[in-house]
Order: C-alpha cells, then sequence, then structure tokens
C-alpha cells in the first residue's frame, strides 16, 4: 500500500504536522497523527515532523513501466535558436552542465538541433562545443517554434536512441516542448532546474529545483522511468568559456559528428503563425543589469526618476508584483514567482520588501544591492550589500553622480 | 460548443509564509482559492460563452478539478460565475499525482464530461437556460491557467495537450476569434508577441492579466448552490491506477531543504553621496 | 522612526521649536493648516504630563495630534503647542474576562498595525506583564480577534479615533466607537489624570462628579439637550445617569489627553460575504436600503455610491490608471447598494444572500447585477471598488485645483434618523439641483448617514456650495439629525454645532469643558470659537462665591496637590485677567486655518491616502 505512513512509535503528537498542511490532510488524534482523505502526499507534513515519523511509501509493484533502464544512454541536450536563427545562450549553458554530469557517468552528450536553415552553420558550431555527436536536420516545418512538430520530431528520435537524459532551457517554447515530449515518452519532468547532479552508478538524475516560491528546495528523481527530463532557467549555470568559444579555437575540445535525421514527412503543422510582434525594448529576463523597484518607492510620481536611473546604469527595469497590479508598469516588467526569473550582473532592488515570490524570480543574480529604509526587511536577507535609508533619497543621489560623469 | 477549463485549488498565497525559527512552510490559513491565472481561464471561457449566448448558439463551459474534496466549493463558485456544470476528481489514489499524473486524471475527466450521462447532467443543472451539446466526447476547448502559482510548473496543458493529440497554444494573450473551426490567438513566445491560429480541438493555456476575472452575481450563486457538482472517484472514470497519483508519477522528490540565502550582506555605511558611488562601483564591476 | 521601547524616561522629552522642517504637523487630512510655537513626540504618560505640566504655567495652548487623518481640522494647531501622540503606538496589554479580550493601547497605535497585530495573534510583548502574557498566549490560542470599528482610512489611530467617536461602515452593526471603549486614562491641562472605567462612574441625572488621580475633584453640570436619534459625532454626549467614559469619548480633544484606551475584542465573524447590487435609479436603491435594513439578518453594512459617484469611477477607470483592474461597470449600473454580511456560518449567509435577492427584485432590480464577494480575491476587488469612488473624485478635485487653487471639495457628514431617510435624500437632490452644483455622493446608507460631496468647478461655486451645507445643516437638524455623524465637529464645523443645538446649548457645552480645561489650553478651536470661551469663562468668574457652580469652577481643578511642584497655581491666577493672552496665543496667524494647501501636496495625498469616510 503506498501512501502516507505514520511511524506510531516515533510520532509525538505535537501537531507540527497539522499545521504544516494546507489540505487538513492530517490530523492529530490522542497525541498521533493520522492521514485524512485530505491528503495530496504533498509531503509538507514529512518536512514538518521534527521525530522523522512520517515518510511517504510507494508501492513498488506498481511502478515504472517493465522499462529495462540498462538500456538508456547519453545525455541529450535539445537546443533551440532565436527569431534569426541562431542558437540560444541557454544551449551553451546546458551543454556545459551536460559535459559535466556525462564526465562524472562516463557517457556522451549529444546535441539535438532541427532548424529551418535561417542562420549559416549552427549545427557545425554546436558539434564544436565538445558533445560528441550533434543531431540534426533542416526542415523549412521547424520555421516556427511549434512545439508539437518538434516533439514528434524529439519523440521518434528519442524511442530509437534512448537517451538517459535530456535538458530543454525553461524557454517559453522548452517549457512547452518538453511537456509534450514527456508525456508521449510517459517519463517524468523536472521543471525549472537550479541544480542538476547525476548519481554516476545509476545514472539517476538529481533535479533540484525551488518550491514554495524559492523558500524551499526540492530535489527530484525519477527512478523507474527513462529518459529523465528536466528544464533549466537560462542564466543558472555559466557556459564554460571553452564551451562558448568551440573546437579550434585553442579549446581542447574533439569536434562532434553531425548525423542527419529528418522530421518524418507525414509531419503537418497545425498552428498557423499569422504574424509576430517582435519583443519591444530590451527584456528583463536577459538584462545585464537590472533596477527592480516596490511599493517602497512611494508613489508613482517616483517613476520617472526610476527609469532615469535604469537609463543612466545602463539597466532593464524591473518591478514588483504590487506595482503591477496597481496599474504603474506592465507585466512586462514583474519580476518573481509569476512574472520573470532574473539573472541579472547587477540587480538594484529598490524599495522592494522581499516577498518570497520575488526573491524566487532574482535567485539567478549575480550581484543585489538592496536599497530600503526598513532594516528588517526580508530583502536584505538576499542582498550582497544593504543600503538602509531613504530610497528617494539614494536615488537621487545616483542620478547626480551618474550624470556628472557623463 | 463545449469547453473544459481546469483549474487547480491553491493556497491563498498572501498565507504563504516562512517560520524563521523551524525553517518550516507555515500555512495557517487554510483558505484555498482558485489559482488566479486559472480564474482568468474560466474568464475568457466564459467571454466565449456570452458572446456565443448574444448571437443564440450554446456553448457549455465545464469547470474541471482533481482534489481533495473541500475543492468542491471552488468548483461550486466556478458555476456561480457563470460556469455550466463542474467534475471534481477526488480519491485518495489521486494523491501525489506529479504532473503526468494530474494530467493523466484530468484526461479521464475531460472524457467523462464528454459522456453522455455527463452532459445530461449538464443540461438539467445548467444555471441558465441553454442548449447543451450532446455531440462528440471530447471538447472543442480545453482551457488551462499558464501555471500554477504553487508548482510553476506550466505542464498541464502542454501534457493534455499530448495526450489528446490536439494543438495547444500557451501564454495566450488575447483570444482574436473562434470561427469556422479554428480559434485565432495572441500568445507570449520566445520572439515576441504571435499571432496564431489552429484548428479545434485545441488546448489554450492563458496569461493571468488576460482578463478580470468576474464577480458572480447574487442570481448566480443561488443557482449554484443547487447545482450538480459531480465528485467521482478514480474507479468511475475509469482511470488506470498504475497511471494515477503516486503509482502513476514517475517523478518523486527525494529531498527537500532550505536554500542558504547568503547572509554575507555588507551594510554600506556612510553618507549618501558615499553610498551612491559606492554602487555606481558595483555598477561597473557589472560592466557599466 | 520605527518607535522602539524603551522603558519611560524620566527626563522630559524634548520640546521642539516648531520650524519648517515640522511643516506637515501644521496641518491634517482636512488639508486645513494652521500655525504652532513648538511641538514634541512623547512616548509615555509621565511625558505627556511633564510637557503638559511645563506648559501650563504660561497657558500655552495644546493640540493634541494622533495620525492626522481627521477631516474636521481637530489636530491642526491654532498656536501653542502640537502634543503628537503618534510615537505613543505600543500595545500596553491584555487581560481576558467573560470570554472576551481587552487590549490596552497607547492612543498613537494605528488602526492598520491593530488589526495587523490581531490576524498574526502576536503583539510586541516586551514590556507586557505576566497576566498579559498569559492572556496573549490564551489569545493565540482563541478564534481571531478583531476591534469592529472600521473607518476607510486605516492610518489612522485609536486615540483620535476616540476623540471623535468615530464609526465606519460597519458601524450599522456595531455602532461607533463609544460602544467599545472600556477604560481610558486622560490627563489634564495641568498634568493630573483621570482614570474611567465603564460603569464605575456615573453621572447623576445630568451631574457629574470625578476624582481625579491627584485627589481633586473635578464636579459638572452636563448639557441638557436630548441626543438625536441619529449617528452623532457632534459636540458631547450626553445622558442622563450617562458613564462618564462615554462623554470623554467624542470630546475632540477638548476635555483632556487620551493617553491610553483599553478596547473590547470580539471574535472575527466566520463568514463575510459582500454583495454590490446595482440599481438604475436612486429611488430602486433607497427602496432596498431601507427593505435590507429590516429584513437581514446579518447585515454588517449598507453602503451606497450615487450615480454621479459611479460616472467620476468609470471616467477614472476609461483614463487607465490604477482603476482599470475594476471589473467594467456597464451603463444601466446606475447607482450601488454594497451590502456586507458577517455570519456565523454560510447557511445562514446564504439565506441573507437569498432575502438580499428578494430585496433587490422587490425595489425593481436584477439579481444578476450585482457582484458578490466570497473569497479573498472578490472580497479585495469589492473593497478596492468601494475606496476607488472617494478616491476617483478626489483625483477629479485636485486636477480642478490646478486651474483653481481656491476650491476644494466639500463633504458633507451629516445624518438623519431612519424614518427621514427618503426626506434627506430629497432634499439633498432638490437643493442641488436648484444650485446647478456638481456632486457626487456616498456613504454610510444603512445609518442614513451620506458623505454629500459638492465638487465645485470655481470659486464662486465654492462658496454656494458651503452655504448650501449650512442650509442642509439646519434642515438635517429639524430633521432630528446630526450635522456631523462620524468626522466630529473640530474646527470647520462649530458653526453646525450652533445650528444643531442651539447657541444656549453650545453655552453648556463650554461650560462643561471649563470644568475639565479651566485655562481653555486644550484643543483651542475645537468645538467652540475662543470668543465663546471667553465670554462663557467670564460669566463663570461673574458669580465667585455664589451658587454651586463655584467649587466646579476652574479653580478647583487645578488646587490639588499634583500641580504644587510646577507651580500652576501662580498661572492661574484668574480668569479675567488672561484673556488677552489666550487672545494673543491664538494668534493672528491662526484665524486662516481652512485655507488651502499647496496643490501638488494635495496630489500626493490623494494619491497615496484617498478619503477618509
Amino acid at each position: 500500500m503506498s501512501g502516507l505512513m505514520v511511524d506510531a512509535a516515533r510520532c509525538v503528537g505535537c501537531k507540527r504536522c497539522e499545521r504544516a498542511c494546507a489540505f487538513g490532510g492530517i490530523v492529530v488524534e490522542g497525541r498521533l497523527a493520522r492521514p485524512t482523505d485530505a491528503c495530496t502526499l504533498c509531503g509538507g507534513c514529512v518536512e514538518a515532523c521534527p521525530v522523522d515519523a512520517i515518510s511517504i511509501e510507494r508501492d513498488e509493484a506498481g511502478e515504472g513501466s517493465g522499462r529495462d533502464l540498462s538500456a538508456y544512454r547519453d545525455i541529450w541536450v535539445i537546443a533551440q535558436v532565436d527569431a534569426e536563427g541562431a542558437l540560444l545562450p541557454v544551449v551553451f549553458e546546458l551543454v556545459g552542465k551536460a559535459l559535466e554530469l556525462a564526465e562524472a557517468r562516463g557517457c556522451q552528450v549529444v546535441a539535438v538541433l532541427g532548424e529551418a536553415g535561417r542562420a549559416p552553420r549552427q549545427a557545425e558550431r554546436l558539434a564544436a562545443t565538445g558533445v560528441a555527436e550533434v543531431i540534426h536536420t533542416v526542415d523549412e516545418r521547424l520555421a516556427y517554434a511549434d512545439a508539437e512538430v518538434f516533439a514528434q520530431w524529439i519523440c521518434a528520435l528519442a524511442e530509437e536512441r534512448r537517451p538517459e537524459a535530456m535538458l530543454f532551457g525553461a524557454t517559453a517554447f522548452g517549457r512547452e516542448l518538453a511537456p509534450r515530449v514527456a508525456v508521449r515518452l510517459q517519463t517524468g519532468l523536472t521543471a525549472d532546474c537550479t541544480a542538476l547532479d547525476i548519481d554516476p552508478k545509476t545514472g539517476a538524475l538529481l533535479q533540484t529545483r525551488p518550491a514554495f516560491g524559492g523558500n524551499l528546495m526540492a530535489t527530484i528523481e525519477c527512478p523507474a522511468h527513462r529518459p529523465q527530463m528536466a528544464t533549466v532557467r537560462p542564466g543558472v549555470f555559466a557556459a564554460p568559456e571553452r564551451v562558448t568559444a568551440g573546437a579550434g579555437t585553442g579549446a581542447d575540445l574533439a569536434v562532434g559528428i553531425i548525423t542527419q535525421a529528418p522530421l518524418a514527412p507525414e509531419v503537418a503543422p497545425r498552428v498557423a503563425v499569422l504574424g509576430i510582434e517582435p519583443v519591444t525594448g530590451g527584456s528583463i529576463a536577459q538584462a545585464e543589469r537590472l533596477v527592480v523597484v516596490g511599493r517602497g518607492i512611494g508613489s508613482k510620481k517616483n517613476l520617472p526618476l526610476m527609469e532615469r536611473l535604469a537609463e543612466l546604469l545602463h539597466a532593464e527595469l524591473g518591478c514588483t508584483r504590487p506595482l503591477v497590479e496597481a496599474g504603474w508598469l506592465d507585466y512586462a516588467h514583474q519580476v518573481g514567482q509569476t512574472g520573470a526569473a532574473v539573472a541579472p550582473k547587477l540587480l538594484v532592488s529598490i524599495g522592494v520588501s522581499g516577498a518570497i515570490q520575488h526573491l524566487a524570480g532574482i535567485g539567478g543574480a549575480e550581484t543585489v544591492v538592496a536599497i530600503n529604509e526598513d532594516a528588517a526587511a526580508p530583502i536584505f536577507g538576499v542582498a550582497d550589500y544593504a543600503v538602509v535609508g531613504d530610497a528617494i533619497e539614494v536615488v537621487t543621489e545616483l542620478i547626480a553622480q551618474l550624470e556628472a560623469r557623463d | 460548443m463545449h469547453i473544459v477549463v481546469c483549474v487547480k485549488a491553491v493556497p491563498s498565497s498572501t498565507e504563504v509564509k516562512m517560520d524563521p525559527v523551524t525553517h518550516t512552510i507555515v500555512r495557517d490559513g487554510r483558505e484555498s482559492v482558485v489559482n488566479p491565472f486559472d480564474a482568468a481561464a474560466l474568464e475568457v471561457a466564459l467571454a466565449i460563452k456570452d458572446e456565443r449566448a448574444a448571437t443564440g448558439e450554446g456553448c457549455r463551459v465545464s469547470v474541471l478539478s482533481m482534489g481533495i474534496p473541500a475543492t468542491e466549493a471552488l468548483l461550486r463558485d466556478g458555476i456561480a460565475r457563470g460556469a455550466s456544470d463542474a467534475l471534481l476528481l477526488s480519491d485518495r489514489a489521486f494523491a501525489g499525482a506529479d504532473t503526468l499524473a494530474t494530467s493523466y486524471a484530468l484526461s479521464c475527466g475531460i472524457r467523462e464530461l464528454g459522456s453522455a450521462s455527463m452532459s445530461d447532467v449538464a443540461a438539467s443543472g445548467a444555471p441558465e437556460h441553454e442548449e447543451a451539446t450532446p455531440g462528440p466526447s471530447l471538447p472543442d476547448l480545453i482551457l488551462c491557467g499558464k501555471m500554477a502559482v504553487d508548482g510553476d510548473t506550466a505542464q498541464i496543458g502542454p501534457e493534455l495537450a499530448g495526450l489528446f493529440d490536439m494543438p495547444c497554444v500557451t501564454d495566450m494573450r488575447e483570444l482574436v476569434a473562434i470561427e469556422r473551426g479554428r480559434v485565432t490567438v495572441r500568445h507570449a513566445t520566445d520572439a515576441g508577441i504571435e499571432l496564431v491560429e489552429v484548428p479545434l480541438p485545441a488546448v489554450l493555456t492563458v496569461a493571468k492579466d488576460i482578463a478580470q476575472p468576474r464577480m458572480p452575481s447574487i442570481a448566480g450563486v443561488r443557482a449554484a448552490a443547487g447545482a450538480p457538482v459531480a465528485v467521482l472517484s478514480a474507479a468511475r472514470v475509469q482511470a488506470d491506477p498504475a497511471r494515477s497519483g503516486l503509482a502513476g508519477s514517475p517523478t518523486q522528490v527525494v529531498r527537500s531543504f532550505v536554500p542558504e540565502r547568503s547572509d554575507a550582506c555588507e551594510v554600506l555605511e556612510g553618507s549618501v553621496p558615499q553610498q551612491a558611488a559606492r554602487i555606481i562601483a558595483l555598477a561597473e564591476e557589472a560592466g557599466l | 522612526m520605527a518607535a522602539t521601547s524603551f522603558g519611560p524616561t524620566p527626563t522630559i522629552p524634548a520640546i521642539i521649536k516648531f520650524s519648517s522642517e515640522y511643516d506637515e504637523y501644521r496641518g491634517d487630512e482636512s488639508r486645513s493648516r494652521g500655525t504652532a510655537e513648538s511641538l514634541s513626540f512623547p512616548r509615555t504618560e509621565d511625558e505627556v504630563r511633564a510637557i503638559v505640566r511645563s506648559l501650563s504655567s504660561a497657558r500655552t495652548p495644546i493640540t493634541v495630534q494622533g495620525a492626522r487623518t481627521g477631516l474636521a481640522a481637530g489636530a491642526v494647531p491654532q498656536g501653542g503647542h502640537v502634543l503628537n501622540l503618534s510615537h505613543m503606538n505600543r500595545p500596553l496589554g491584555l487581560r481576558e474576562g467573560n470570554g472576551r479580550f481587552y487590549l490596552r493601547v497607547q492612543p498613537g497605535l494605528v488602526l492598520s498595525e491593530l488589526r495587523k497585530y490581531l490576524a498574526a495573534k502576536a503583539f510586541p510583548t516586551e514590556d507586557w506583564d505576566e497576566a498579559s502574557l498569559t492572556a496573549a498566549q490564551r489569545l493565540a490560542e482563541a478564534p481571531e480577534q478583531m476591534f469592529p470599528t472600521d473607518p476607510t482610512e486605516t492610518s489612522a489611530c485609536l486615540g483620535g479615533m476616540a476623540a471623535c467617536n468615530a464609526s465606519g461602515a460597519r458601524s450599522f452593526r456595531y455602532g461607533a466607537m463609544r460602544g467599545h471603549v472600556t477604560a481610558l486614562r486622560l490627563v489634564l491641562a495641568n498634568g493630573d489624570v483621570v482614570a474611567l472605567r465603564r460603569d464605575e462612574v456615573r453621572a447623576r441625572g445630568r451631574h457629574l462628579m470625578l476624582k481625579t488621580e491627584g485627589g481633586s475633584t473635578i464636579e459638572a453640570d452636563l448639557p441638557t439637550y436630548q441626543m438625536p436619534r441619529a449617528k452623532n459625532a457632534s459636540g458631547y454626549y450626553v445622558e442622563d445617569d450617562m458613564d462618564a467614559l462615554d462623554l470623554i469619548i467624542g470630546s475632540d480633544g477638548t476635555l483632556g489627553i487620551i493617553t491610553e484606551l483599553e478596547l473590547a475584542l470580539m471574535p472575527a465573524p466566520a463568514v463575510v460575504w459582500a454583495a454590490s447590487c446595482f440599481f438604475a435609479t436612486e429611488d430602486q436603491a433607497v427602496e432596498a436600503t431601507i427593505a435590507a435594513r429590516a429584513d437581514l439578518k446579518h447585515a454588517a453594512a449598507l453602503e451606497y455610491f450615487d450615480p454621479a459617484a459611479l460616472d467620476v469611477l468609470r471616467r477614472a477607470r476609461a483614463q487607465g490608471s490604477a482603476f482599470a483592474a475594476l471589473p467594467l461597470l456597464p451603463e444601466r449600473f446606475g447607482c450601488c447598494l454594497y451590502v456586507e454580511l458577517q455570519a456565523p456560518v454560510e447557511d445562514e449567509a446564504m439565506a441573507d444572500l437569498e432575502r438580499l435577492g428578494a430585496i433587490v427584485r422587490a425595489a425593481g432590480g436584477s439579481e444578476r447585477d450585482s457582484w458578490v464577494a466570497r473569497t479573498a480575491v472578490d472580497r479585495e476587488t469589492l473593497r478596492f471598488f468601494r475606496h476607488a469612488v472617494p478616491e476617483s473624485v478626489n483625483m477629479l478635485i485636485d486636477e480642478r485645483r490646478r486651474e483653481e487653487p481656491s476650491i476644494t471639495k466639500l463633504g458633507s457628514d451629516m445624518s438623519v434618523p431612519d424614518d427621514r431617510l427618503r426626506d434627506v435624500i430629497s432634499l439633498y437632490r432638490s437643493t442641488l439641483a436648484e444650485e446647478g452644483l456638481e456632486s457626487a455622493a456616498w456613504g454610510h446608507i444603512g445609518n442614513n448617514h451620506l458623505h454629500v460631496n459638492v465638487l465645485p468647478r470655481n470659486a464662486e461655486e465654492y462658496a454656494r456650495g458651503k452655504a448650501l451645507f449650512a442650509r442642509w445643516a439646519k434642515d438635517v437638524a429639524a430633521m432630528g439629525g446630526a450635522v456631523s455623524a462620524e468626522h466630529g465637529v473640530g474646527k470647520l464645523k462649530r458653526d453646525f454645532l450652533t445650528t444643531m443645538y442651539g447657541s444656549e446649548h453650545v453655552r453648556e457645552m463650554a461650560r462643561l469643558k471649563l470644568a475639565f480645561d479651566p485655562a481653555c489650553q486644550l484643543g483651542r478651536g475645537n468645538l467652540f470659537d475662543a470668543a465663546l470661551l471667553d465670554e462663557v469663562r467670564r460669566e463663570g468668574a461673574a458669580v465667585p462665591e455664589g451658587a454651586d457652580a463655584a467649587d466646579a469652577g476652574p479653580d478647583a481643578a487645578d488646587a490639588g496637590p499634583d500641580a504644587s511642584g510646577t507651580g500652576p497655581d501662580a498661572a492661574d491666577a484668574g480668569p479675567d485677567t488672561s484673556s488677552a493672552d489666550l487672545d494673543a496665543a491664538a494668534s493672528p496667524d491662526a484665524a486662516p486655518v481652512p485655507s488651502a494647501a499647496a496643490p501638488a501636496d494635495a496630489l500626493a495625498k490623494a494619491m497615496n491616502t484617498g478619503e477618509v469616510s
């Protein structure tokens, strides 16, 4: 029997599980915890239990699908190109990570690139990143990021070649494509990983991702199914220099082979693209420098000041959710769990208290400078540099100094 | 036309906080709310229903969820806002589902909604008088929120599309038209906002700000009080136990832990001009 | 500026000389400005007493300030000293009795902070005694508690709320602040203290006798008027055999300085639903209000938004801004009746909602034209909607002020008895139409208490609007209503007080004030103008040894042992010599109290705070 198990010998009836459960899924009666019908097996109580009395038991018999795990090998990186046909930066980040994992596991890295051939020699560039092989095709049907078409191509390849793991960038497209592939292959998928590790013996991929708005990190495994699939946020892993530079530029890398694998002729795109409005302005997700403002800037009339600061820092302007909800800025500026995840080199956070939902989106920032009046603001818990003071005063001074430079 | 809107009950996010001492998640507010993205999806569906009602065409909007028994109240609230009927999949057998098992359970529910018995329920219990379309067994549209605020995986929509072999459009920002068996929408992609057209049936996932969810009226609340919300077990919707709940979930959480925060936070002391100068120096290090 | 709690300091806190740095303390949310020579920010009652004693020899006028959110200019100084209590913002202790909780707080504690403490069931308890800590533990385990008084402006402080007997939307069910205060401490102008606890000190008929902690006696005749049968915050509350505590609440800072309050908490309702019902015409909404008042079992608030108010909101919404997040208001939504239901269980809320549906139908409306909030998200939408109305009107006025800086919004605050609701609304409608003035009205229709706002386009309309308000005050008084139902009289409505009670009764009030504050230091300009007080003082002095008024006279209060050290006796050399000084203290600058604030300032306020209602 699978489900939530309470070890009666250990349970002390402290009720921490009851308080931790959001669903009323566990109750303490007679100093003993007991799961109810409302239990969703979320594991919140397992974490909360101070005496390790609670566990989630799995019915091993029902698991897997009788797959022979040893038949699966290699780590695949699914490559994505931008509107001009050039490889996205996240591809190099993924290859870098995959090479690391493959070395530990003693397997190879294979890159998968389907494209319409808008930009020249992308397969060659990919082959020079240190991967053993690039599975490649050029097909007009791959001109748009149509997840259904890509999924059919990738699934056919995966069914034939049985990769042990597949990594996708957690871009809009990657996050649509990966689940379509996973459901077709009936395997597990972990979204938005921020750390990846591998068990050298079993090949089990340890996928760590934020949960509850970044307050909790969960490490997830996919023990009985292959391939193991993960999407990884852009900017989380640094692309090693030798991977971005590529073979032939002094980096000690062998050039991988390129294998052509055509898309099946019967695949027909069903999504018709009638037009596209390119993203205007910079995107906060890709910004090198970012100014993020919160309610602490006081009123909308201070916004031009913040815009001016961003301009002078050659930074993009982001904000917290309340500002979007108040209509001060568009959703495109929202940073956080329900907005964009950002990974700038420098993030200047102004008047942001630091709700966990917001902090979930700034974990990728290299350096965080926070300016806030309230010394107890949670934002300071994640900041590298803190200015406790009046935001407007500091920003005004920053602008004055920056303007004086020009 | 039949539209199924998949919704998830999530903890009202403002009440999720961290106990600073025990480092456990404290969710003392037990109030569950409909995932705001899903609430927006329901609004999109109800707007379609209104539009079709204005031209005399029928449109059935079904709300579907997998969850604990208490989720029924949220589905009933969906009916109060204008949905035609609702189905809750509630069973211990569904517990512990990851996204693959969740999308499987929902697919069973979607098939059930298309069955004759459920269509009849909808026709008899619909709060507004309308013609139920018994028609095909699969809906014309499946609408989901782009993601749930608690899980943030954004996988359910594309997985449902995969299970039903339907086209899928994610992160919809505007529904432009539904005509002649095709739906035209504007949605966000890596490249920008795309205007695309797909044939029905299709799966659409919506951005939260696509629509301001409507409030229920007194009439709606009163009608919903007596409306049927089907609460069905895994067996009743013929869900394969091996694909349901914990057993049907390939992924499992092996460890969770509180991330280390950078406590090496340096407080910039000195006068405001000195502080500003330090920040500018940091910006220069970051490539300014 | 977070108030860290150091223990009571024995030193006299700084009396700061007034400078431009403190400009904001010259005014309050009424947008009136006054002048002052000094100010202070005490943290404890002892500090208040020390400050007051140091000011008494010079008879320096003292204006008490809390959060300065008042709309009647009660906190606007007329010269002298500004005693700002915003740093006295700590909860002091908790007790449990008869299954209820009673929270002791300092007067500067802000309502929104109080609510945060109650929602979190956690208080800053560093200085609390054992008994309070035990009670706090019990509160943490009990169902969530609330303090029911709910003025729209949650940055109001509790001392200020007590001083003007504040109310809010839910006063329909819970009444005003007065009913929820069980004890208070009052520092008198001479530094002595009166401690009052409910049911401990009562008047005999209309005669009141109080003992101070310093051992003095205050004795006074209470005014002889009858209270209106309507929600009321106009002048002193009096009744035969009344509780002395009730006199202090609503006294507009004219009798003493409230330094501590004990608030009676109550369990928060388990189910809170709200419905905004839209009607085509105002008559339908009034019809529905009258029926709802009689039929609904769990109504906590009945609020109204008139067609003009909804139109202003529609325009603001169309212009984008924050209001774009509001649900669309179809044209057929003429006006709105907002009903809040607070019930112990959902079934009872549902039964009331069904009754409300029937009421709406009977009034000629449609149950479909309503928004029901049963979830936190929907409740927030309705809260936003209700607050957006006054905010959008303020924005409109601020826009006009850019052209015509002399105008401000004119907001009424009058109430009438239940049976005069239709009459008062037809009075508003006919006179506004006669004058051709633009207006927008909203407010507490359940208490027959609408805030009718005249929106002048120019100075001439502004003047006519003011004249119209004077006329309304007369007519409302004649209906048995109140000229101020919740904002208090302060400095802006004291003429209305005479209209409502007649000059003889106002003199009775003045005599009562003098019994507490013989040198007329406290809250100068509130309720009474200086000339009237001086006149009444002279009358009192004219019968020096005569009737029973003598020992209750001004001198008696000051003669206490408490006063000995700082020499107030000398200061109290006799009422008649001091009138000139007092006039001087009032100073010419103080005269233009209701002057216009700078437009930019006003705009910022409108954006940040919204209207108090």
